[in-house]
């Protein structure tokens, strides 16, 4: 019997061409989508859940914010956290991370990295990346030790062994390599590639700048509440009495290290985190990408209901079963889904690194938890197979003999569920535009925003570390080359601005006022070359930067706040300048207010920002170009580079890219839903390709009596595709509100955004209503210029 | 072996109803050969597939060998259409993705017979219609009367005690009725397999041993 109806099946698909290309190409195609976002969000949802002790293990979150401000959450913390909370009851062993950009040289071989961590001891003990070599306890217990990546151990030392030899940071600290761990996993939000003892840089431990990660694992999972509440009594012990009483919020929050990639809200995370939204829209278009390909072909075989009705109808009076009947149906479905899946799984694997590309991961089939990827196609071979056989199996299969016999299939009831189906895979695909389209004008918003600060024509050197000096006379050199107009230096990027720093004794308030803000330490160019706005003020002098080059005692600083600043201290741009006031210990005045501009991701609004001239220490040297990036204006600063700093190799960025990083997940949503849309409309359009051919094949004789009575071809065609355009239209009502709903739920996370308007949904409608009369014109126009005679005598 | 008692059937209409058939009495024998005629829409076709456990009266009774068919399960009724009755159709209704070999062969599967005895049962019957040249030919390969032979074999292969054939010949030319007529004739009186076919031909219907008209829903005499 099966044999009969594996034939049967076999023999159909290659008798009808079209039928079975656009079900095989469609649940293929859906299929292959299903398979990369399924990895996508495997990898995703096991982020950090791989280690061992994962539900002991917490990073502290720091919580800071003046009263009546929105708090600030962070994950950097200050390194004195550490000592202080390392004898609660709750914590078993502390962990600072530390993550750095660095010049490693070893041998011949110098390269700049920047996945440079230092850790401290427990660090291999906490977390569960395995070392290949060292012992976990050992590694990092002491200072000057550094354990490598595998990857970055072939790379520095190819075939030897590294354990043992000495590689040296920045031209100036040796470290020895006490280990090689496995490549960190792409499931993890720590990816270093080198880890050195924190005992190494030999750094007092201090309250007043976070730049450290601390990690905290529990005695006992349950003690994350109780550390909590210890935390929050001893940060409110450190702040003087006036402070607490201002309702000043200062606060360490326990995070799961299992959640940091998709549940953290703070900051400054060492990695760009995950998005649970976007996680959920992914599945979704995954699932509906699926469900979508299915009902094309549960579409496909009931609208055939015509052809196959008497088929079923003999082999009933055969003596056939409505059992048997419906198993035949199944059978055919399940060698449909069989051949898809095996396409689609091929589509996959040949995608994945253009996908990989796409979502910025390194996806490979088989990985930690590859199994569940197998398990999961063939649960979705089965749900496709039952999805798609199942209904046309019980539709097909009951049809009564005589009725079939009569020649009366089609009742009005599968015609309507058919509609009703295409009416639900256009809403599908009209959302998905929707959204798309939405996403894209938002991001089109921030590209084109005025930042109010300058982003092009800037180039970033990156890797400075000598002293101010030889600052100048770099500066100098470079300024003598045709094309450069500005030059100057900052420790990081001036489009993503994090230093934490509190202001304090500020003239005119409470001895214990203090307010927590943004700051960067600039060289004296910085504001010029920025193109920053001053509202009042002088920009720096000659004479501003050796008040901050004299001696620690006699040191005076000047110091630009932001609009924003200004006004939460009450000032106004002109009676700011003159006002004295400290920041972390460094004393000066207010030398002037700046407009404000976006520092950091329009996500968050524009947060009060200091910038003061301070030589400690920059590490990225900015040149600003008269415009023309060309080659051989590169080759002149690299030139100029190499004669200063002949020890750190040559590396530069342009401010865009800076810039661009701040949206990198939203540009990477976005791409995804691009791509994904299309597949979906694409897949839709496929179903709706078959059932025209099919209404339209059904209503040959009726063409061909229309035409031998005088409709012109333009009005066969409106007669053919006006009901089908009629479902598209209907789609898009029933699309525009959820789609509405959810824009504008996602363009709340964005502080500056702009408004949804009519466009949006008008160009989803041109979109999807063109494309659907493309698509059913290839068959009704097709039909339209048919001879009457033909089709009329072949009936 | 066919025997109906006041058999009605109707459809509604409007909110009227529209009787096709009224009050039926009619007993056919083991072994007879008979043609149903009447003129179109008279309700023959309706008949026919009220016999063939196809189609539900409205009202009367139906006994197909001597047992109550309105008793019958579901089950029941397909094991008659699995062993008992054999079908032939006006438009042969052969499944067009099988070979003739095939089309032949799967009664016998919904019949559950084993392979072997599938092989020679098909086999016997390709040999007596002289199909064994054309077993794996597909319908669209074969002339109508062809098609209708096969039709036939199809309907015969799981020994059935009674064919119904609706206009059987009613799409061939008149030589090729013959001979299905011949084959027709041979069944019924070599075979012993009874036979009730629906016709328009006086001709054809003179291969039968009785002849029963319908007109309006009522045998004539
Ligand atoms: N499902 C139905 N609903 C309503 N009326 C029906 C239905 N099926 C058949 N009829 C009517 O029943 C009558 C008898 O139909 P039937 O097919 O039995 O006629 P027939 O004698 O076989 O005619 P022909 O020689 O043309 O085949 C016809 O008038 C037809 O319109
Ligand atoms: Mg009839």
């Amino acid at each position: 019997m099966w044999k009969n109806y594996w034939l049967m099946a076999v023999r159909n698909l290659l008798k009808r061409k079209l039928y079975t290309t656009i079900n095989i190409t469609g649940l293929a195609a859906g299929i292959a989508c299903f398979i990369l976002l399924a990895l996508y969000l495997e990898n995703e949802w096991t982020y950090d859940k791989w280690h061992t002790n994962i539900s002991e293990l917490y990073r502290l979150r720091m919580d800071y914010g003046e009263k009546g401000e929105p708090v600030t959450h962070t994950a950097l913390t200050p390194s004195a956290l550490s000592a202080a909370i390392k004898d609660f009851p709750e914590v078993k062993q502390v962990v600072r991370v530390y993550g750095v950009n660095a010049t490693v040289k070893y041998g011949e071989k110098v390269m700049n990295e920047d996945k440079f961590v230092y850790a401290d001891a427990p660090f291999f003990q906490m977390f569960s990346f395995p070392l290949l070599s060292g012992n976990a306890a050992a590694v990092l217990n002491g200072p000057g030790m550094v354990v490598l990546s595998r990857r970055t151990a072939e790379k520095y030392f190819g075939q030897e062994d590294p354990v043992g030899k000495t590689i040296t940071i920045n031209g100036r600290t040796s470290l020895q390599v006490t280990g090689v761990a496995e490549n960190p996993p792409s499931n993890t939000h720590l990816k270093f590639d080198f880890i050195a003892s924190y005992s190494t840089l030999q750094y007092k431990d201090r309250w007043g700048s976070a730049n450290y990660y601390t990690y905290v694992r529990l005695n006992k999972a349950d003690m994350a509440g109780s550390l909590h509440s210890r935390l929050s009594s001893m940060a409110m012990a450190q702040l003087p009495e006036e402070a607490r009483n201002s309702g000043l919020t200062y606060d360490f929050t326990p995070e799961p290290v299992s959640g940091l990639h998709l549940d953290s809200i703070a900051q400054d995370q060492p990695e760009e985190s995950g998005d649970k939204r976007y996680n959920y829209i992914f599945s979704l278009v995954a699932v509906m990408l699926l469900i979508i390909a299915c009902v094309n072909f549960m579409n496909l075989a009931t609208a055939r209901a015509a052809e196959r009705g008497r088929e079923v109808g003999v082999r009933k009076t055969l003596g056939a079963e409505r059992g048997q009947l419906f198993w035949q149906f199944i059978a055919e479905s399940a060698l449909i889904t069989f051949i898809a899946v095996v396409l689609g799984m091929l589509l996959a694997a040949l995608l994945l690194p253009a996908f990989n590309n796409l979502a910025d991961k390194q996806l490979q089939f088989g990985g930690i938890a590859g199994y569940r990827i197998y398990l999961l196609l063939a649960a979705a071979f089965f749900i496709t197979s039952f999805l798609t056989g199942t209904y046309p199996a019980l539709f097909l299969s009951g049809f009564r003999p005589v009725q079939v016999l009569k020649g009366k299939v089609n009742g009005p009831k599968g015609d309507n569920l058919r509609r009703s189906l295409v009416v639900f895979q256009f809403a599908a695909s009209a959302f998905f535009i929707i959204c798309t389209l939405a996403v894209g004008r938002q991001l089109h918003y921030i590209q084109h925003k005025k930042l109010g600060q300058e982003r092009d024509h800037l180039l970033v050197l990156e890797g400075w570390k000598e002293d101010v000096n030889k600052l100048q006379a770099f500066k100098n050199k470079l300024m003598q080359q045709a094309g450069i107009v500005n030059v100057t230096a900052s420790p990081n990027s001036p489009m993503s601005i994090e230093g934490g720093y509190t202001l304090g004794n500020i003239e005119g308030k409470q001895p214990t006022y203090e307010m927590s803000v943004t700051a960067l330490p600039v060289e004296k160019d910085y504001i010029k070359t920025m193109g920053i706005n001053l509202m009042s003020g002088e920009d720096l002098t000659d004479a501003d930067i050796q008040d901050v080059l004299k001696a620690d005692s006699l040191k005076v600083y000047h110091f630009f706040l932001n609009e924003t600043a200004v006004r939460l201290l009450g000032w106004t741009p002109e009676t700011a300048t003159g006002k004295r006031l400290q920041m972390n210990g460094r004393v000066g005045s207010v030398k002037g207010v700046m407009k404000d501009f976006h520092f950091a991701s329009m996500k968050s609004k524009i947060k009060p920002l200091v910038i003061f001239p301070e030589y400690d220490w920059f590490n990225q040297v900015i040149v600003k170009t008269s415009g023309n990036n060309d080659r051989e204006m590169i080759a002149g600063i690299e030139k100029v580079w190499n004669e200063y700093l002949p020890q750190t190799p040559f590396s530069f960025r342009f401010m865009d890219q800076d810039f661009n990083r701040l949206y990198k997940t939203e540009y990477r949503v976005a791409a995804i839903l691009n791509t994904f849309s299309i597949v979906v409309m694409l897949v839709s359009c496929l179903g709706l390709l078959g059932l025209a051919a099919l209404t339209t094949q059904q209503r040959t004789k009726e063409i061909g009596i229309r035409k031998v009575m005088g409709a012109s071809v333009a009005s066969v065609v409106m007669l053919l595709s006006r009901d089908f355009i009629k479902l598209v239209v209907i789609a898009l009502i029933l699309a525009a509100p959820l789609s509405w709903y959810i824009i504008s739920h996602w363009l709340e996370g964005f502080a500056y955004h702009t408004t949804l308007n009519a466009g949006v949904f008008l160009g989803a409608a041109v979109l999807a209503v063109s494309v659907a009369l493309v698509t059913v014109s290839l068959q009704t126009v097709k039909a339209a210029l048919t001879n009457p005679v033909i089709s009329l005598k072949s009936e | 072996m066919i025997e109906l008692r006041k058999i009605s059937k109707h459809y509604p209409v409007g909110f009227g109803r529209n009787e096709i058939l009224k009050d039926v009495d009619l007993t056919i024998q083991e072994g007879e050969f008979v043609s149903i005629m009447g003129p179109s829409g008279s309700g023959k076709s309706t008949l026919l597939h009220i016999m063939g456990l196809l189609e539900e009266p409205s009202g009367g009774e139906y006994l197909f060998q001597g047992e109550r068919v309105d008793r019958m399960n579901e089950k029941k009724r397909t094991q008659l259409h699995r062993g008992a009755i054999g079908f032939v159709f006006q438009a042969y209704h052969l499944i067009d993705e099988l070979t003739v070999y095939e089309n032949i062969e799967t009664p016998l599967l919904y019949k559950n017979v084993s392979s072997s005895e599938r092989k020679s049962r098909v086999a016997d019957v390709l040999d007596r219609f002289n199909m064994v040249a054309k077993k794996d030919l597909f319908p669209s390969q074969l002339s109508g009367g062809q098609q209708q032979l096969v039709g036939i074999a199809r309907a015969i292969v799981a020994e059935p005690r009674v064919i119904l054939a609706d206009e059987p010949t009613g799409n061939l030319h008149s030589d090729q009725a013959k001979v299905i007529m011949e084959l027709f004739r041979t069944l019924n009186e070599q075979d012993k397999i009874t036979i009730v076919q629906v016709t328009h031909s006086d001709l054809n219907a003179t291969y039968g041993n009785r002849i029963i008209q319908i007109r309006d829903g009522h045998i004539q005499g």
